[in-house]
C-alpha cells in the first residue's frame, strides 16, 4: 500500500497512489490510514485522484478508518474521479464523508470551520 | 564406519583390513567380487574399496551392477588398481566409481580417500533425511487441505440447498436463478417467498469480499431472511394494534437489519429487497448500496430503477427508503450482483451496465430461465476462459399475473 504524505494549511493530505483500491490491499490501507490517526492527526485529508476502481472491501475500509478516528477526529475526501464517486453515489457514501474537488478546497473548508 | 574391502589377495586384504582397522573402521571382507555382490546385495553396506583385477567378478564390473541396482541408499566406491593407466580410470568412472587408490597403497592416502567419501556419505544421508521429512510434511500437508477442500465442499452443497429451488413460485411471481461463486462457496445469495395471501418477497445480497468469511454471514442472512415472524424475522413486526406479525415495508426491514449488523470488523453487504402486492399490482423495492435492479418491460427498453442508498451494516442509525413500481403480468425484474458488472475481459474491460441492458433488450422474449441462462453464458464469455474474480449472481423475477388478490386492501385493514 503506498502513499505520499504532505501538508496543506497545517493538514496532512495522505494521497493514495494505488489506481485500484480492492479485497486484497484494503486491509493495509485501513491500517496506513489508522496509523496516520495514531500519529495524533485529527483532520486527514486523503487525496484520490489517482484512484479509479474501489470495490465493496475497499469501501469497507474507508469506513472503517473513518470509525477509527473516533467522533473528534475528520477524513475527507478529495479528488474522486468519476468512476470512483459514482460508486460513492450508488453507497450513498457521500453522505458520511465530506467531499472536495482538491486537497487545496479541502484544507480551506475545514479551517473555516 | 563399515567398509566393505574386496580383494582375491588375502596378503593385499589383511594389510589394507589392518590399516581401516586402526583408522577406526568395521571391515567386512570379500574374496571377489561375486562374493562381495551378495553382501552388497542384502542392503548393509555403503562403502566399499575394491581390487580392480578379480576372478569371478572384476571390481569394475561390480561396481556396474551397484550403479545398477538403484539402491534406496548411496553406496561409495573406490576401485584400487595396479595399473593407473588413464584408460582404466575413464572406464572405472563410466562405471560409477567414485574415486581411485594406486597399489601399493598408502594407509595416509587410504585414509584421505576414505574420509573423502565418508563426507559424501554423510551429505547424502542428511539430505535423504530432509527429503524423507519433507515427504512427511508434504503428506501432512496434503491431507490437510484435502480435508479443507472437502469441507468447502460440502458447504457449497449447503450453500446451494439454501437457494431457492428451480422454477420457484412464490404468490403471483416466479424467479429463475444463478450463482457461480468465484470459489467454492459465494458472498451472495438470494431467494424469493410468499410473505402472506397477497405478498412475495424476494431479495439478493452480496457480502463485501468473498470466500469463507463472507460465505458465512450470506449463509446466516439467508438463514434469517424468511417471512416466519416465530424466527424473530427482521422481515416482520408487530401490528401496533392487533400485535399480530405483519410483513414490514421493505425500507423498514432493510433498517431493522442495519440494527442488527453492526459489526466491529469493516464487514457489510449490500442488498436489493423487494415485496411485491398482488392486490395492489406493485413492487416496493429497498436498495441498499446495491446495483440498481432492471426493469424488463415488453415494448419497453429495460431501465435501471433506483438512486442508490447505504450499504447494510456499515453505518448506525441511518434510514432506508423504498420506492414503489407499478408492474402488470409478464414484467420482469432483474437482480444482479456487481460480480456482473465488474466482470472484466482478458482485456481488462468491464462488462458494464450498457452492456447488460443492451443483451437484456435484445433478449428480452426470451422465456425466462432462457434469459437468465444465456446470460450468464454472455458473461461467461466476456470472461473467456478464465475463473470469476467475484461472485456471479442473478435473480431473474417475473410476474405471472396468475395470483389473484383473495381479500380487498381495504378489509385487509380491519383484520
Amino acid at each position: 500500500m503506498k502513499f505520499q504524505e504532505s501538508s496543506i494549511g497545517g493538514f496532512v493530505v495522505v494521497k493514495v497512489l494505488e489506481s485500484r483500491i480492492t479485497a486484497d490491499i484494503a486491509p493495509g490501507f485501513k491500517e496506513g490510514l489508522v496509523d496516520y490517526v495514531k500519529k495524533g492527526n485529527k483532520t486527514i485529508i486523503l487525496d484520490l485522484s489517482e484512484v479509479s476502481f474501489i470495490d465493496s472491501s475497499g469501501l469497507g475500509a474507508l469506513v472503517g478508518s473513518l470509525k477509527a478516528m473516533g467522533n473528534d477526529g475528520e477524513l475527507l475526501l478529495s479528488g474522486a474521479r468519476e468512476t470512483v464517486m459514482s460508486m460513492f453515489k450508488l453507497t450513498r457514501m457521500d453522505k458520511i464523508f465530506r467531499m472536495f474537488g482538491s486537497p487545496e478546497q479541502a484544507a480551506e473548508a475545514v479551517s473555516k470551520s | 564406519m563399515k567398509i566393505l574391502l574386496v580383494d582375491d589377495d588375502p596378503i593385499a586384504r589383511a594389510i589394507h583390513a589392518m590399516m581401516l582397522h586402526l583408522q577406526g573402521h568395521q571391515v567386512v571382507e570379500a574374496a571377489d567380487g561375486e562374493l562381495a555382490w551378495q553382501l552388497v546385495k542384502n542392503g548393509e553396506i555403503g562403502f566399499v574399496v575394491s581390487d580392480w583385477m578379480m576372478p569371478n567378478l572384476a571390481g569394475v564390473e561390480l561396481c556396474r551392477r551397484i550403479r545398477a541396482a538403484d539402491f534406496e541408499h548411496y553406496v561409495y566406491v573406490i576401485l584400487c588398481t595396479s595399473k593407473g593407466a588413464k584408460s582404466d580410470l575413464i572406464e572405472g568412472m563410466d562405471a560409477g566409481a567414485d574415486d581411485f587408490l594406486v597399489k601399493p597403497i598408502g594407509p595416509e592416502e587410504l585414509r584421505v580417500k576414505v574420509r573423502a567419501g565418508e563426507r559424501v556419505l554423510n551429505l547424502q544421508q542428511g539430505l535423504a533425511e530432509k527429503n524423507r521429512e519433507l515427504a512427511k510434511i508434504n503428506g501432512q500437508l496434503q491431507s490437510a487441505h484435502r480435508l479443507v477442500e472437502d469441507d468447502l465442499k460440502s458447504a457449497a452443497w449447503m450453500q446451494q440447498r439454501l437457494l431457492p429451488q428451480p422454477t420457484q413460485h412464490a404468490r403471483g411471481i416466479k424467479c429463475e436463478w444463478c450463482l457461480e461463486p468465484s470459489g467454492y462457496i459465494a458472498g451472495d445469495i438470494f431467494n424469493c417467498f410468499s410473505m402472506d395471501e397477497n405478498q412475495s418477497g424476494f431479495y439478493l445480497l452480496d457480502v463485501c469480499g468473498h470466500g469463507v468469511p463472507a460465505a458465512m454471514l450470506s449463509v446466516t442472512l439467508s438463514m434469517m431472511l424468511t417471512p416466519d415472524a416465530s424466527q424473530g424475522s427482521p422481515l416482520m413486526g408487530a401490528n401496533p394494534q392487533t400485535g399480530n406479525a405483519e410483513v414490514l415495508s421493505p425500507g423498514d426491514a432493510v433498517r431493522e437489519l442495519n440494527r442488527r449488523f453492526q459489526s466491529k470488523d469493516d464487514r457489510y453487504f449490500t442488498m436489493i429487497y423487494g415485496i411485491y402486492d398482488i392486490c395492489s399490482s406493485t413492487m416496493r423495492i429497498a436498495q441498499a448500496g446495491h446495483p440498481g435492479p432492471i426493469l424488463i418491460r415488453k415494448g419497453a427498453s429495460p431501465e435501471i430503477l433506483g438512486d442508490g442508498g447505504m450499504p447494510v451494516g456499515m453505518w448506525p442509525r441511518i434510514e432506508f427508503d423504498c420506492f414503489e413500481i407499478t408492474v402488470q403480468a409478464g414484467d420482469r425484474l432483474l437482480l444482479y450482483s456487481d460480480g456482473v458488472t465488474e466482470c472484466v475481459s482478458q482485456s481488462d474491460e468491464v462488462y458494464g451496465e450498457e452492456r447488460l441492458l443492451a443483451f437484456l433488450g435484445k433478449n428480452a422474449y426470451l422465456p425466462l430461465e432462457e434469459l437468465v441462462g444465456s446470460l450468464l453464458l454472455d458473461i461467461k464469455k466476456w470472461r473467456s476462459a478464465a475463473e470469476f474474480t467475484d461472485d456471479v449472481s442473478l435473480l431473474a423475477i417475473e410476474v405471472t399475473g396468475k395470483a389473484v388478490c383473495l381479500l380487498p386492501p381495504q378489509s385487509k385493514k380491519d383484520l
